[in-house]
């Protein structure tokens, strides 16, 4: 932990400052970091946010600590859960259709993302019946790229292996080829947002949709970035460093989010 | 001499063979649950043994390790899935993705949306349900069975996706009267759904209360008019029960050994030495929670602290 924190929790308080008040967070399996990150930005500057346990809705502004782990963890939102969702309604346009929709806010990840942010999650491998690698399945991922408004792709790695220049399946689109592709299939939803990886912050450049290159971590350079980045990033003239955590957000993190220190036992 | 029959409204409890005798040879079968929770085990250890084969399987809508066993155990030619992980302790489930790799397994692959549009349809007795997930995708060049579409009022592109009714469904669930009033514990996940397209259905309860119990709480009543009831306390075990027990880590990571030695060097022998403890030498659910052993289970309950995570 050779700056006093360690990635993980790095990824946490910069992805939580992008989450505003009022939004409804929620994210995928097996994705710790983003759960942190709802969490915090909820205990840090989000008392009307609204965060997604175990398929409740909660608030728990007030509850002095909820540790972050299993989604099916009952025990995280026992005594916080106000509405109970069920699994097969959480498809409908209230949960999807406003900014700070039900489901406002969502955190993905794939086996491979490209630079339209596109997601793959079938697998690796030219013969789909006999595939070189077979990813766990694209989840509810292709419904929620068609609708979310605040959706983050969360990369748990930045390599050339992650970040392709063509997925070997398209299983969920984000901006398809371009600026018109959405329209042209009639997608609703805005489309991706940024994306988040152990080595930088991306987000989508406004004319053309492809990603661009927006901070680079405390301890990275562009250079490595470009050179783990298997398509070409929009790289702007000006790359801030990604602002450190605050004293404010690790303590939160450390006593009220993670003290069981998830994020800080890598592996 | 009057001979009157006391008429009794009929109590639908089975035994967890009795339940899984309905199943035979190339069915398709759901399970339900979410993840790592409320999976009806004892019912899915009870189909290991009964050595179904060929079974189309639906598992839980963001499935599991329920999935991986009866993949690993042989039971299962093609699974409907939108997802196949065990969360931090696997984030692909390894006999899932070792099978398909290899051809054994057929993947009918579907997004979280697909698989309720499916469910959907068949309950409604439609054709086919519309669904926008997926437009503009490789899905229906990996699933052939989905076919684009523009529809007919506005012309925009669609998937057809085509209905799925489960010949058979195991559920779980904390509680159930002796007539079949379903009542789980939490949100019960999409397990609805699957009863409401599933010709037959049979759950696995902790626990079997009383009729007055259930019409004090009637909304809880999550489904009703199920074809059988199985009394399986902790019967969701290694998995999590709402409200009972939370999943066992370490039984979940001596399974994932064995899973992953099979599938990392085709080296099937500590996989088999798994099935065999906990599955094919034992006779009933009160012997398999015998052999995982009562201090055990006694770690599992709620309120513990996040030690055990």
């Amino acid at each position: 932990m050779k700056q006093g924190y360690t990635i993980e929790e790095l990824l946490a308080c910069v992805i939580s400052r992008h989450i505003e008040d009022g939004e409804n967070v929620a994210s995928g399996a097996n994705a710790l970091v983003p759960q942190a990150a709802g969490l915090l930005a909820h205990f840090h500057h989000g008392p009307n946010m609204r965060f997604y346990m175990g398929q409740t809705w909660t608030n728990v502004f007030n509850v002095p600590m909820v540790q972050i782990g299993s989604l099916t963890d009952y025990r995280a939102y026992r005594g916080n859960a106000e509405y109970c969702r069920r699994h097969e309604e959480g498809f409908d346009r209230a949960f999807y259709g406003r900014k700070k929709g039900i489901f406002s806010t969502f955190f993905i990840g794939a086996i491979q993302v490209d630079r339209y942010g596109n997601l793959n999650m079938f697998g690796v491998g030219d013969d789909y019946r006999h595939l070189k690698f077979r990813g766990p399945g694209i989840i509810g991922l292709a419904h929620v790229l068609n609708f979310m408004h605040n959706i983050y792709v969360y990369a748990t790695n930045h390599t050339k292996r992650l970040f392709v220049e063509k997925l070997d399946y398209v299983s969920a689109i984000g901006y398809g080829d371009g600026p018109n592709f959405r329209k042209k299939w009639c997608l609703p939803g805005p489309g991706p947002k940024m994306c988040f990886s152990p080595m930088a912050i991306m987000d989508f450049d406004e004319k053309t949709k492809r990603m661009r290159l927006k901070s680079v971590h405390p301890g990275f350079t562009v250079e490595q970035i470009m050179e783990n980045t298997g398509f070409e990033l929009i790289i702007p003239e000006n790359v801030p460093t990604t602002e450190p955590p605050t004293d404010e957000e690790l303590r939160i993190l450390r006593t009220r989010v993670d003290p069981a220190g998830l994020l800080r036992s890598s592996g | 001499m009057l001979k009157q029959e006391v008429l009794k409204r009929k109590s639908l409890v089975i035994d967890e063979k009795e339940a899984v005798s309905h199943i035979e040879e190339g069915m398709t079968i759901a399970v339900g649950g979410f993840l790592l929770s409320s999976h009806p085990m004892a019912l899915v250890r009870q189909l290991i043994k009964r050595g179904a084969k060929n079974l189309t399987l639906i598992p839980a809508n963001s499935s599991s390790l329920e999935a991986d066993i009866l993949i690993g155990a042989g039971c299962v030619r093609r699974i409907i899935t939108s997802y196949c992980g065990a969360e931090r302790y696997a984030p692909i489930c390894p006999l899932f993705r070792v099978f398909a790799e290899q051809g054994k397994l057929e993947v009918y692959e579907v997004d979280e949306s697909h698989y309720y549009s499916a469910l959907k349809a068949a309950a409604l007795e439609l054709p086919f349900f519309p669904d926008r997930a997926g437009v503009g995708t490789d899905f229906p060049k990996v699933n052939p069975n989905f076919k684009l579409f523009k529809d007919p009022l506005k012309g925009e592109p669609l998937l057809a996706i085509p209905p799925i009714a489960p010949d058979v469904a195991l559920l779980y669930a904390a509680y159930s009267d002796p007539y079949g009033n379903i009542q789980p514990l939490g949100t019960g996940f999409g397990d609805r759904m699957i009863w409401l397209a599933a010709k037959k259905v049979f759950v696995q309860v902790e626990k079997i209360i009383k009729n007055e119990e259930v019409k004090k709480f009637p909304e809880r009543t999550a489904y009703f008019e199920v074809d059988g009831i199985v009394r399986a306390p902790y019967g969701s075990h290694p998995f999590a029960g709402p409200g009972y027990y939370i999943e066992d880590g370490e039984h979940i990571r001596e399974y994932l050994a064995a899973a992953e030695v099979f599938a990392k060097e085709g080296d099937r022998s500590k996989y088999d030495a798994y099935l065999k403890k906990y599955i094919y030498d034992i006779k009933t659910h009160t012997d398999y929670l015998e052999r995982v052993g009562l201090r055990q289970l006694l770690a599992l309950h709620e309120d513990i602290g996040i030690e055990n995570m």
